[in-house]
């Protein structure tokens, strides 16, 4: 074990070495290519009706996952009455105090329409259910799952996307850290290996770790920490730009996505970097992004685009609220769109982002956001501008 | 004074009685007049699009008051900074923390396509700027007038269009309760009435009473309580809607807009009321507005119709986060939209209200709901429900 680890040490200061040396030279050759204004990336537009208005007076809490399943119906979790104040859900009191509002279940399955299809979730006999819920990943089968990053959640649920409880992995009070094989320290997200029946669990809040599981058994297989690491639970303190990177994730590793051609994209978000790895947790490169963000960092969720090749990934970046789109194979930022505030295409806390089988991308908020955003594929367009700002439609109606 | 105290109380009495013998009546003449479809009332749509996206990465904090000017140039104030979480204005902490995003200065104007104007606003020499901005009101002569609800606000601040100080009126520390003519007690909102050259003003949180002055001098010439009493500042509690209904206004006094025939309609927000007066005081009739209503009430703004006649009243209710269409001579409720949430059309804390000189409806949310929205006038239609929930345009384009 010894060995192997100074081994992947070792490999990964030289990766990182080639990837600065890497990633320089596709700064110059997009900055060269832009000059001659040829660099494409996808274009998006909000949609400001998109999903419909949800009925029975309900609302959003903090919104911290979404995921697209094989039929393009969106699902998103959320935290209901406990991110939500008093004077907004008096219609939840008893006897009610006003006709608005309720907190809406936390588990909601829109349509490509934006219907609300079904609407469930919350404790049940034979699970625990998360203090704080927290990702949703549907997979081919039908099946949901879920994490949380209560003070005590170290689990995985399995659902199916009825609502009907199929397994728990780990369990609420349960972990022993980042080498624990048990249980998991308040998982952010779960993403799917379907062709090697394999989850990969963002862990997390408590621990500083990518998990793989079976996707049946929930039996962790193997599971590594920054640069391939070992995982190490010792406080870092504060994130500093100024610093030499870390050596091992920060709180919350909030993203592990696999892409078809076999690398693992990790969210290491208050070190505002990505880390790709080997699907056996080998260190590939790394890249840093707006890493002058401080506090809750900027690599929030990742979310590939829907070609064949993956050509592109999305990033949501809850503290400079806006969405970079970044060239996949080369980690270079292509442009970003998005801005805070509270008007459509506009962000407080986007938290976690998805994509459907048309391309379109699917944003949440947390904190006081607590919205589900949906922006349309426009196809490839010239790149013009580092940020866009937000993204409206033209409009088609005169008011 | 007293005899006429009690007078006041006897007039509004047998107003009282009337008034709920003609509710009764209106109640049932509505019901008559839906089974033929023959109530007509306007008709609005939310502009998803207005305003367009601030500059700078600006942030509004709770908005608390609107108003149009002369132009149709729409005027908003808000708290800024003062109501934003730190993890939202990252950019004005120190050091900053991301790139978004920081307070907007507390005064914006909007043109009609919703292009922002001149902003300013904030402490100055000769002037207390209030601890907690409070109404805003563009008078007949082009003047801005704004009020505060901060612990200390007793005043009324005046300045031009471009920001320059002009007046003030009563001052911070000053207020010595509700009969007290030197200052104010935490006032709401201003109306100006070209007329008389008098302004009405909302008195407010602290005080129990409309306070009439000079629009100039700010001399105080008349002052009175709810039914025309004598304002009395004793603490009444809470709110009961099955007690008998208060004899004083309950704080905040929230508005007092005088319609084209020389009423004056007061909100009293918690009492779940509007109070209809003539403009030297005198208690005309009442009506309540989902008197169910607890804490922090249903009346909370209101603005007529553009009709020469004024033929409705539009009540802007923070608590049922909805908008009541009100025929006004009769006080009849025709139908309401809106309702909880953070899409286009939904609100949370919707605060103030003003109309421009097409029909179009401008809201304002405080509490976390923190934005400006417009609702565009579609004209009359049939009524066909009691709430018509979140009024969205018609689809035009494939989204």
């Amino acid at each position: 074990m010894k060995r192997t680890r100074n081994l992947l040490v070792g490999a990964s200061l030289i990766a990182v070495l080639a990837g600065l040396g890497v990633a320089q030279h596709l700064l110059e050759e997009t900055a060269a290519a832009q000059a001659k204004g040829s660099v494409q990336a996808p274009r998006f537009e909000v949609d400001p009706m998109w999903p419909k208005p949800v009925p029975n007076h309900w609302v959003f809490g903090n919104i911290i996952g979404v995921g697209v399943d094989t039929q393009d119906h969106v699902y998103i979790i959320h935290r209901g009455a406990g991110s939500l104040e008093p004077k907004e859900i008096y219609a939840a009191a008893n006897p009610p105090a006003s006709e608005c509002c309720i907190p809406a279940p936390p588990v909601l399955e829109f349509d490509q329409e934006g219907n609300l299809v079904k609407a469930w979730g919350g404790p049940g006999p034979g699970y625990e259910w998360p203090e704080s819920n927290h990702g949703i990943t549907p997979d081919s089968k039908g099946n949901l799952f879920i994490g949380g990053n209560g003070g005590n959640d170290g689990h995985i649920l399995k659902f199916t996307r009825d609502g009907k409880f199929l397994k728990q992995f780990g369990f609420a009070y349960a972990s022993a850290g980042s080498n624990d094989m048990w249980a998991f320290n308040k998982v952010a997200k779960i993403s799917l290996d379907e062709g090697a029946n394999e989850a990969y669990v963002a862990d997390g809040y408590g621990n500083h770790r990518v998990a793989v599981i079976d996707m049946d058994t929930g039996k962790i297989k193997r599971y590594w920490g920054a640069y391939g690491n070992k995982p190490d639970d010792t406080p870092l303190g504060n994130y500093n730009p100024d610093a030499p990177l870390a050596k091992q994730f920060r709180n919350p590793v909030h993203c592990a996505e696999p892409s078809k051609d076999g690398f693992v994209y990790v969210c290491d978000r208050p070190n505002d970097r990505i880390q790709v790895f080997t699907k056996d947790g080998k260190f590939v490169k790394e890249t840093q992004v707006a890493k002058n963000t401080r506090g809750d960092g900027s690599v929030w969720d990742i979310a590939f685009s829907k070609d064949a090749a993956q050509k592109y990934f999305y990033l949501s970046d809850g503290a400079n609220e806006k969405i970079h789109v970044f060239d996949r194979q080369s980690l270079t930022e292509l442009t970003s769109f998005g801005d805070g505030g509270r008007q459509p295409g506009q962000f407080y806390a986007v938290h976690s982002i998805a994509t459907d089988s048309k391309g379109n991308v699917y944003t949440t908020e947390t904190y006081r956001g607590q919205r589900l955003q949906k922006f349309v594929y426009k196809g490839l367009a010239t790149v013009t501008k580092p940020n866009q700002g937000t993204v409206w439609p033209t409009r088609t109606t005169t008011h | 004074m007293q005899p006429k105290h009690h007078f006041l109380i006897g007039a509004g009495l047998v107003t009282l009685l009337a008034a709920l013998g003609a509710g009764q009546y209106a109640l049932d003449r509505t019901v008559a007049a839906q089974a033929k479809a023959a109530v007509q009332a306007p008709r609005f749509e939310v502009d998803p699009m207005w305003p367009k996206p601030l500059p700078n990465h600006w942030l509004l904090g709770a908005t608390i008051g609107v108003s149009v000017d002369a132009q149709d140039h729409v005027w908003i104030i808000h708290r800024s900074s003062a109501t934003l979480n730190n993890n939202e204005r990252g950019a004005e902490l120190d050091p900053p923390t991301g790139e978004c995003c920081k307070g907007a200065p507390p005064v914006l104007e909007f043109d009609q396509a919703g292009n922002l104007l001149r902003h300013w606003g904030g402490p100055g020499q000769g002037f207390e700027w209030p601890e907690s901005n409070h109404g805003i009101t563009i008078d007949y002569k082009g003047n801005v007038w704004i009020g505060g609800n901060g612990a200390d606000d007793g005043q009324v601040l005046k300045f031009t269009q471009d920001g320059k100080f002009i007046k003030q009126f009563g001052m911070e520390w000053g207020s010595a309760g509700s009969n007290d003519t030197w200052a104010f007690g935490q006032v709401a909102k201003i109306f100006v009435d070209k007329t008389a050259n008098e302004a009405y003003i909302s008195d407010g949180y602290r005080n129990h009473r409309v306070a009439v002055i000079d629009a100039d001098s700010g001399q105080f010439k008349r002052i009175w309580g709810a039914y025309g009493n004598k304002p009395d500042d004793t603490n009444l509690g809470r709110y009961n809607p099955d007690a008998p209904p208060a004899q004083q206004f309950r704080n905040p006094v929230h508005c007092a807009e005088m319609s084209v025939d020389r009423l004056v309609y007061v909100c009293d927000r918690v009492n779940d009321r509007i109070q209809v007066f003539t403009p030297e005081g005198k208690f005309v009739k009442e009506q309540f507005i989902a008197k169910r209503s607890l804490a922090d009430g249903s009346v909370w703004d209101i603005a007529f119709s553009k009709d020469p006649q004024q033929k409705y009243l539009y009540l802007v209710d923070g608590r049922n986060q909805k908008i009541y269409i009100i025929e006004r001579q009769p006080l009849q409720l025709l139908t309401s939209f809106g309702d909880g949430g953070r899409q286009p059309g939904a609100f949370f804390g919707a605060h103030s209200i003003a109309v421009d000189s097409k029909g179009n409806i401008y809201t304002t949310e405080t509490y976390e709901g923190k934005r400006v929205q417009k609702f565009s006038h579609k004209g009359l239609g049939p009524v066909t429900k009691e709430n018509q929930g979140v009024v969205w345009p018609t689809r035009t384009s494939s989204n």
